[in-house]
C-alpha cells in the first residue's frame, strides 16, 4: 500500500508526535505543529497514537491511493475532494485503488492533516518519523514532499470507515488569534510600560513565519538601557546565549517578535520575554500570515489549568466518535 | 458581469507581479492568458509559489499592487 | 508580570508549563559555566520523574518538563535544593575527556566563503582572521592562530541546530579572543567550518546561515547520522557537554589524509580520559594545560 503524491501542495511533509530526545544536543522536536487535529486523524482511522500523517500548510498536495484503504482529513478548513466529490472533514472515508484525494483553497487555518490506516511508513529517525527539514532528517528522505513521491503506508491496521468526530468539537479558528504566555526569563530586560503595550499591541502574523518559528510585526519594545554582560555582545537585545524553549518569544533588535515552534533552534543569545503555553501550540499551528495575535499573559496556574483543559477537550473529541 | 472570472490567492503571503525586480511583469492589463499562464508569485515561509491563471481570457485589471499582502482568497486579478 | 529589574543572583524562570530556565548569571566566566555544569550533572544523577531533558548553556541551564507528572513550581524548589548544596563549583572534579580537533586554518573552503560575504562584514577590506587578529591585538595572523590553539576549549553549549558545539576557552580572562559576530548573517557556511563568536568558538556541523568569524575548517565530522564512524557507534552526535576541544593547526596534507580516513569509515578522534580540577587551573593555567596537552599528544 503506497500514496503517490501527483502535487505536492506548498509544503507537505511527513509528521507524528516528534522527538522527545535531543533538545540538549540542538535537536527540536518537529512533529505536528497542531497536535490535536493530528492525533484526531490517527484516531478517525483507527490508528494507535503516535504514527506519521502527512502536514500539509496552506496549499493541500494532490494524492493517489495505490490500493483500497481508509483515510480521513482534519485541520484547517481546505475544502477535500475524492476524485472531485466534496468530502467531510473530521471524518474517515474508505478510498478505493486510483482515488484521488486533492483539496480546495484555505479557508481557515494554516494546515491540514491527512491520516492513513497503518501510518505514513518512513524510517524513524532517533524514534521518530518526524520530518526535521532544516537539517534535512527524518520524514521522507528529510524534505516536504514533491511531485512522484511515493510513500508507504504501514500494514496491521484495518482501518475504521465511517467514524465520524462531533461537528461542535472542531476547534474554532478566526483570524484573530489569541495566545496565551508565561511571562519570564529576560523579560526584566524590557521596560516595565514597553512590556505591559507589548500585551495590548494588535501583531500581525508576517509572511516569515514557517516550522521553525513565527514572526510578528505591529509594535517595539524598548530595552531597559544597561552596560552588556561579559559575552553578551554589544545590542541591548542580547544576552549570553541561553536555551530557548519551544514556544518561547524573543525580540531581536526590539522590533518582530519571533516566536520558536517545533522546528526550533534550541539556544542562542537574544532575549526572551515570556513562552506560550503548551495548549496554545496548536493554535499558533493553525494561525496563518495576516492573522492578528494578541499574546496574554498568564500564570504558571492558569498554563496548567489550560493544559489539564486541552486533555479533557482531547479525550471527550474521541469519546464523541461515533460511525 | 458575469463574464469575469477572478484568479485568487490560494494561500496569504505576498504577491510579486515580477519574477525579480529588474524583470518586466509576467502579464499586463490586455494581455490573453491560458490555464497554465504564470501571472505572479506568491511568497510565504521563505517560498515562491507561481500562481497560474486558471482560466483562459484577457486581463481586465489587477486587484492587487505588486508586493501587496494577500490573504488566501483573495482576488488578484480579473480575467475576462 | 516580573519586575523590570535585573536579578540580584540565580533566576529561576517557568517557560510556559513544560520548561524551566534557570539563568544563574548575567554575565559568562568560567566559574558560571562550571556551576552549570555541575548542577546539570547532579539533576542528572537524580534521574527525577518528569524531568524529560536537562540542556546545558554557557551562563544557564534548562530543564524540559511532563507537567503531567511533575508540578513544574515543585521542581523549581528541588532546583534550588541543588543549586544550595553544591556551592565550590572551582574544587570538584569533572569526568571528561580532552579530544584532539585538527583544524586546517586559512583553507580555500571558508576562504572563498569569507570573500563571498564581505559586504556582511564590519571590515570587509581585511579576511576574518586578520579582522580578529587586529580586534585582538595580534600583530600577525599566525600569532592569532597560535592563541587558539594555545589551549582546550571548555565546551559550555551544544545547540542552535543539531550538536553546535560552543567551546570557551581556557585562558584567563585577560586572554579571552572576543570577536563579534558578522554585521548581517551569511546565508551560507561550509559543513565544519571553524569559527568564532564572541567569546565562543564553534564548529558548524552542516552548511548552513552563520554569523560566526570564519578562520578555518575541520577535517572531520562532529555528526555523522549514518553512524558508520567509530565515534558515532553509539550516538549520531560527538561532542558532549563538558568535552575539551583541543584545537590543533594542521596543514593541507594531513587534512587530506584525515579525509580520506573519513571516507574509508575508519577515522576515530585521539581523545583521552580526564580528570578535570578546575581549581588546578585556577591556581596555574599554564602549567594544567600543559599536562592536558601531555596527556593527549604525550610529553
Amino acid at each position: 500500500m503506497a500514496l503517490r503524491i501527483q502535487q505536492p501542495g506548498l509544503m507537505t511533509t511527513v509528521q507524528d508526535e516528534g522527538r522527545s530526545d535531543g533538545y540538549r544536543v540542538g535537536m527540536p522536536p518537529a512533529g505536528a505543529m497542531d497536535k490535536f487535529a493530528y492525533r484526531i486523524a490517527n484516531g478517525l482511522v483507527g490508528n494507535p497514537d503516535g504514527l506519521a500523517v502527512l502536514e500539509a500548510t496552506y496549499l493541500g498536495p494532490q494524492v493517489e491511493f495505490t490500493e483500497d484503504t481508509v483515510f480521513a482529513v482534519t485541520g484547517a478548513d481546505m475544502p477535500a475532494t475524492l476524485n472531485g466529490e466534496p468530502l467531510d472533514a473530521w471524518a474517515s472515508h474508505t478510498a478505493r485503488a486510483g482515488d484521488v484525494l486533492a483539496f480546495g483553497f484555505l479557508k481557515s487555518g494554516a494546515r491540514a492533516y491527512v491520516a492513513v490506516a497503518g501510518g505514513i511508513d518512513v524510517k524513524p529517525v532517533l524514534g521518530s518519523r518526524s520530518t526535521y527539514t532544516l537539517c534535512g532528517m527524518g520524514g521522507f528522505e528529510g524534505r516536504p514532499l514533491v511531485a512522484g513521491d511515493l510513500l508507504s503506508v504501514g500494514s496491521g491496521v484495518d482501518g475504521t470507515p465511517g467514524r465520524r468526530m462531533d461537528r461542535d468539537l472542531v476547534p474554532a479558528v478566526s483570524g484573530a488569534v489569541e495566545l496565551r504566555v508565561v511571562v519570564g526569563l529576560a523579560s526584566y530586560r524590557v521596560e516595565p510600560d514597553s512590556l505591559a503595550a507589548f500585551f495590548e499591541t494588535d501583531w500581525s502574523v508576517t509572511p516569515d513565519a514557517n516550522r521553525v518559528g513565527y514572526r510578528y510585526r505591529g509594535g517595539s519594545v524598548e530595552w531597559v538601557p544597561r552596560t552588556q554582560p561579559r559575552g553578551a555582545g554589544s545590542d541591548p537585545a542580547n544576552v549570553v546565549d541561553i536555551g530557548y524553549p519551544v514556544g518561547s518569544i524573543q525580540i531581536p533588535g526590539g522590533s518582530e517578535p519571533i516566536a520558536l515552534l517545533n522546528d526550533a533552534v534550541t539556544g542562542g543569545g537574544y532575549a526572551t520575554i515570556g513562552t506560550i503555553i503548551s495548549a496554545d501550540l496548536s493554535v499558533v499551528g493553525q494561525s496563518k500570515t495576516g492573522d492578528v495575535t494578541r499574546f496574554v499573559p498568564v500564570s504558571l496556574e492558569g498554563a496548567l489549568a489550560a493544559r489539564r483543559d486541552a486533555a479533557v477537550r482531547l479525550e471527550r473529541a474521541r469519546a464523541s466518535f461515533s460511525s | 458581469m458575469s463574464d469575469d472570472l477572478s484568479v485568487q490567492a490560494p494561500f496569504p503571503g505576498v504577491f510579486y507581479r515580477k519574477p525579480d525586480p529588474e524583470s518586466p511583469e509576467f502579464v499586463q492589463v490586455g494581455d490573453d492568458v491560458q490555464a497554465d499562464t504564470v501571472v505572479g508569485l506568491i511568497e510565504v515561509m521563505k517560498m515562491f509559489q507561481e500562481i497560474t491563471a486558471g482560466v483562459a481570457g484577457k486581463i481586465v485589471s489587477f486587484e492587487v499592487e505588486n508586493e501587496g499582502a494577500v490573504s488566501a482568497g483573495q482576488v488578484l486579478l480579473v480575467v475576462r | 508580570m516580573s519586575a523590570s529589574t535585573a536579578p540580584a543572583g540565580t533566576l529561576y524562570s517557568h517557560g510556559g508549563d513544560e520548561w524551566i530556565v534557570v539563568q544563574l548569571d548575567e554575565a559568562m566566566s568560567l566559574d558560571v559555566n562550571l556551576k552549570a555544569q555541575v548542577i546539570t550533572r547532579a539533576l542528572a544523577d537524580l534521574d527525577l520523574p518528569g524531568v524529560r531533558e536537562i540542556c546545558l548553556s554557557n551562563a544557564s541551564y534548562m530543564v524540559r518538563l511532563d507537567p503531567d507528572v511533575v508540578n513544574p513550581a515543585a521542581l523549581v524548589e528541588q532546583l534550588k535544593e541543588i543549586e544550595a548544596q553544591s556551592t565550590d563549583f572551582r574544587s570538584i572534579t569533572l569526568s571528561t575527556r580532552i579530544v584532539d580537533i585538527p583544524v586546517l586554518f586559512e583553507d580555500e573552503w571558508t576562504a572563498a566563503t569569507v570573500k563571498r560575504f564581505r559586504d556582511r562584514h564590519q571590515r570587509p577590506d581585511l579576511t576574518d582572521l586578520e579582522f580578529g587578529a587586529e580586534l585582538n591585538g595580534f600583530s600577525t595572523t599566525d600569532d592569532f592562530i597560535d592563541a587558539m590553539v594555545s589551549a582546550p576549549a571548555l565546551i559550555s553549549m551544544i545547540g542552535f541546530v543539531p550538536t553546535v558545539p560552543w567551546g570557551y576557552q581556557l585562558v584567563p580572562e585577560d586572554r579571552q579572543i572576543e570577536v563579534p559576530k558578522y554585521v548581517r548573517p551569511r546565508t551560507f557556511t561550509p559543513e565544519r567550518a571553524f569559527g568564532w563568536g564572541g567569546a565562543f568558538s564553534a564548529i558548524y556541523p552542516v552548511d548552513g546561515a552563520g554569523g560566526y568569524q570564519l578562520f578555518g575548517l575541520c577535517p572531520a565530522p562532529i555528526v555523522q547520522p549514518a553512524q558508520t564512524l567509530p565515534d558515532f557507534r553509539d550516538s549520531y552526535t560527538f561532542p558532549r557537554p563538558g568535552d575539551l576541544f583541543n584545537y590543533r593547526k594542521i596543514e593541507r596534507p594531513e587534512f587530506d589524509e584525515v579525509r580520506a580516513r573519513v571516507e574509508e569509515g575508519t577515522f576515530a578522534y585521539r581523545i583521552e580520559e580526564l580528570e578535570f580540577t578546575p581549581a588546578d587551573w585556577f591556581a596555574r593555567p599554564d602549567e594544567t594545560v600543559a599536562s592536558m596537552k601531555e596527556l593527549l599528544y604525550g610529553a
